[in-house]
């Protein structure tokens, strides 16, 4: 099953999960402590959703089959048919200078933002921690295999080269910065083939970062034996759920490293990058099994212990740890992180960087990267590389 | 449940008024274009500044929401779920950053309507006004909400989203402004800046996002203010007193117990107080005392007759509309 799979299924029976606070004797990667304001500062969310849940069950019918209420027909919505039809005009500008990165089985992974006639793009570096795996399909239909040029974790962002393609559209780009909140985006969606609208939703700011987590909690104590770490709690739609570990699992090594305590099991991962890939070896019912996890930032797992209900599609697994994001409202999918902004006028002015919630949208603006990115190509296109005189 | 909603959903438009012309080809179907997006984006830049320093972050209990003030002298409308009865303390930050405290007036569970009121502070706070024309927020005209999602958070500010209102219900507008935790109790704005709807609930689809519209508000306003919690569909009218009664050792209809904020206890009727008649009718039990008290409406006047520590005394109580969740 893919991940995507995955989210689809959890999220028809999302709302029903509880929150379970650790208990006495369990530790959590963030610690207990740590753990409670973001249980807090969610509250009002989970009675809102159970509460109207309940209300929903109760009576859906009589709310929605009022043939008295007018409802407004889908294309007319904010993100319909007829609304979109505003923006058609801009693909020449968006879709057409962005591509689909996919998995050999052509699964859409994530999007790309071409940056270089001859093949260079731009990409959400955690949601490729394996390049070689993926091709790029092109909005013309031409589909090519990448190289890695430069991952830039700082950013979050990676140029590779499609090799072999020449006579790409460049987006064009515009300032972000002067842009004031209610200004229209536009944002290429659907794995680079449709558009979608929203506006600039909150001020320009760093997202500071907090690391990485598996979205486990463990015993304090060792486990059976002094061996490993025994899991206690697994967080919905979480990294290690994902990867299939269970509950009474044992971590017997992480990223190669043998683990006794769970303060080094939480070491170990939290000073890794969102979004990496360790292997975890680990004992179930007496027999040792190994699987691959993908790290999620731990904001993200913690904030979302009970699965991402109500999120739409999911949320990025690396949501933090960036040195200025603009926020928008725009409707999108992880898998359009990578994907280019644009303004009304076409102009794009940054790149899709965090699905963080229902609300959230982070881009990277134009004035973050773009300068560091062209160093790059150049260094790229110009070898061999010289060295500059003092 | 999505499907439903699309399964349920009625192509037939009102035959509306639409000022606009850019909204009324709208409501018959046609294609935006970008000068209309154009125009609601200068109208909200615009509004922006004038409704933003109504909208505050509120901390209640374990929780975290949102409200917005509606007049200089503090009054502010939230969600009923976020205070959840009156008389509730509730932390709340200005835009600025500011902080004070507001407490809760009457609500409304069934439409989950609030109202509370902020600390004076001396001078005139900031606030917006409410839209009273209800039936104006008809499907497709454009709306934008502000809230703190999350909580509050000074680096982010309020979250903006723009949106068009997708339905109205007799209590609620459905929007695709898309909400979430924390936005409880934020204002739905129209495009004179006046609010039409306070952000209830949500539902997984992005464009079920329900708010409260004005017509509780506007309905219940007398009784809010005065801190009563309103049941809209009624269980009965009959006045309010609030005291709890027992049958004493000598058979005398007797005070166990009265409720806070009650008229009974700004009337100085107290606990262990001997109830001897009513308007001049002996009392001799608890179901009629009850039903005397019942018989009439919120408003009237009641003369009791009382013996405290053994004295005899004469009050007049007026009766108020029943609360929801308290005794009778």
């Amino acid at each position: 099953m893919t991940k995507d799979e995955y989210r689809a299924e959890r999220s028809e029976t999302a709302s029903t999960a509880k929150r379970v606070p650790p208990r006495r004797g369990e530790q959590s990667e963030a610690m207990t402590n740590d753990r409670a304001p973001a249980s807090h500062v969610w509250a009002f969310s989970s009675f809102g959703l159970r509460h109207f849940v309940l209300l929903f069950l109760l009576g859906p019918l009589c709310i929605l089959a009022d043939p008295l209420r007018p409802t407004l027909p889908s294309e007319q919505r904010t993100n319909g048919k007829n609304t979109l039809a505003a923006v058609e005009t801009l693909k020449p500008l968006t879709v057409a200078c962005a591509a689909r990165i996919e998995s050999p089985l052509g699964r859409a992974i994530c999007t790309a933002t071409v940056v270089g006639e001859d093949g260079y793009v731009l990409l959400k570096a955690s949601e490729v921690p394996e390049l070689h795996k993926t091709r790029i399909k092109f909005s013309d239909g031409r589909t090519a295999d990448l190289r890695e040029v430069h991952r830039e974790t700082r950013l979050d962002l990676l140029l590779a080269q499609a090799i072999g393609i020449t006579g790409l559209r460049v987006v064009s780009f515009g300032a972000a910065r002067p842009l004031a909140l209610g200004q229209w985006l536009c944002s290429v969606a659907d794995a680079g083939k449709e558009t979608r609208i929203g506006i600039v939703s909150a001020k320009f700011r760093r997202i500071p970062g907090t690391g990485a987590a598996l979205g486990i909690r463990m015993d304090e104590k060792a486990a059976k034996g002094g061996k490993g770490v025994r899991i206690v709690g697994i967080a919905s739609e979480s990294p290690a759920e994902v990867a299939g570990l269970q509950e009474n699992d044992v971590l017997l090594t992480i990223a190669g490293e043998k683990v006794a305590e769970f303060r080094r099991v939480h070491d170990i991962v939290n000073k890794r990058q969102p979004g990496e890939i360790i292997d975890v070896r680990y004992l179930r019912k007496d027999k040792e099994e190994t699987c691959r996890v993908r790290l999620a930032s731990r904001t993200k797992v913690l904030q979302n212990w009970e699965g991402e209900d109500f999120a739409n599609g999911g949320i990025s697994l690396r949501s933090d740890n960036f040195p200025e994001v603009l926020q928008h409202d725009i409707p999108l999918l992880p898998s359009d992180m990578g994907g280019p902004v644009a303004t009304l006028e076409g102009k794009v002015i940054g790149i899709n960087i965090a699905r963080v919630d229902r609300v959230t949208t982070f881009a990277l603006p134009v004035e973050a990267f773009w300068t560091e990115v062209q160093q790059w190509m150049k260094a790229d296109r110009h070898p061999p590389k010289a060295v500059l005189a003092q | 449940m999505r499907a439903s909603f699309l399964l349920f959903s009625t192509l037939i438009l009102l035959a509306e008024q639409v000022q606009a012309a850019d909204r009324q080809t709208e409501a018959k179907g046609a294609k935006t274009d970008i000068a209309t997006l154009l125009r609601v984006q200068h109208d909200v830049q615009n509004l922006l500044p004038k409704v933003r320093p109504a909208l505050v972050a509120i901390q209640s209990g374990d929780g975290t929401a949102s409200g917005v003030i509606i007049s200089a002298d503090g009054l502010l409308l939230t969600a009923a779920h976020v205070p959840n009865g009156p008389g509730k303390e509730m932390r709340v930050i200005l835009e600025d950053g500011t902080i004070t405290t507001a407490k809760s007036l009457g609500l409304d569970k069934t439409t989950d309507a609030a109202l509370a009121r902020l600390k004076d502070r001396g001078k005139p706070w900031p606030f917006v006004n409410l839209s009273r024309d209800v039936a104006k927020a008809q499907p497709g005209e454009w709306c934008f909400a502000l809230g703190h999602p999350g909580g509050f958070d000074k680096a982010r500010g309020p979250v903006l989203r723009v949106g068009k209102i997708i339905k109205q219900t007799a209590n609620s507008l459905h929007s695709d402004c898309v909400l979430m935790g924390g936005d409880s109790g934020g204002p739905l704005f129209n495009f004179n800046g006046e609010v039409i709807g306070i952000h209830s609930q949500i539902w997984e689809g992005r464009d079920q996002n329900v708010h409260v519209s004005m017509a509780p508000f506007l309905r219940s306003w007398e009784a809010m203010q005065k801190s009563q919690v309103i049941k809209t569909w009624g269980s009965g009218a009959g006045g309010y007193l609030g005291v709890a009664t027992v049958m004493s050792d000598d058979l005398e209809l007797a005070v166990a117990d009265v409720i806070a904020g009650s008229p009974a206890l700004k009337a100085g009727i107290r606990a262990g107080d001997v109830i001897l008649s009513v308007n001049g009718d002996a009392m001799t039990d608890q179901q009629q005392f009850s039903a005397t008290v019942k018989a009439r409406a919120a408003g009237d006047t009641l003369k009791l007759k009382l013996r405290t520590h053994g004295k005899e005394r004469d009050l007049s109580v007026q009766l108020v509309q029943k609360p929801q969740e308290e005794g009778q």
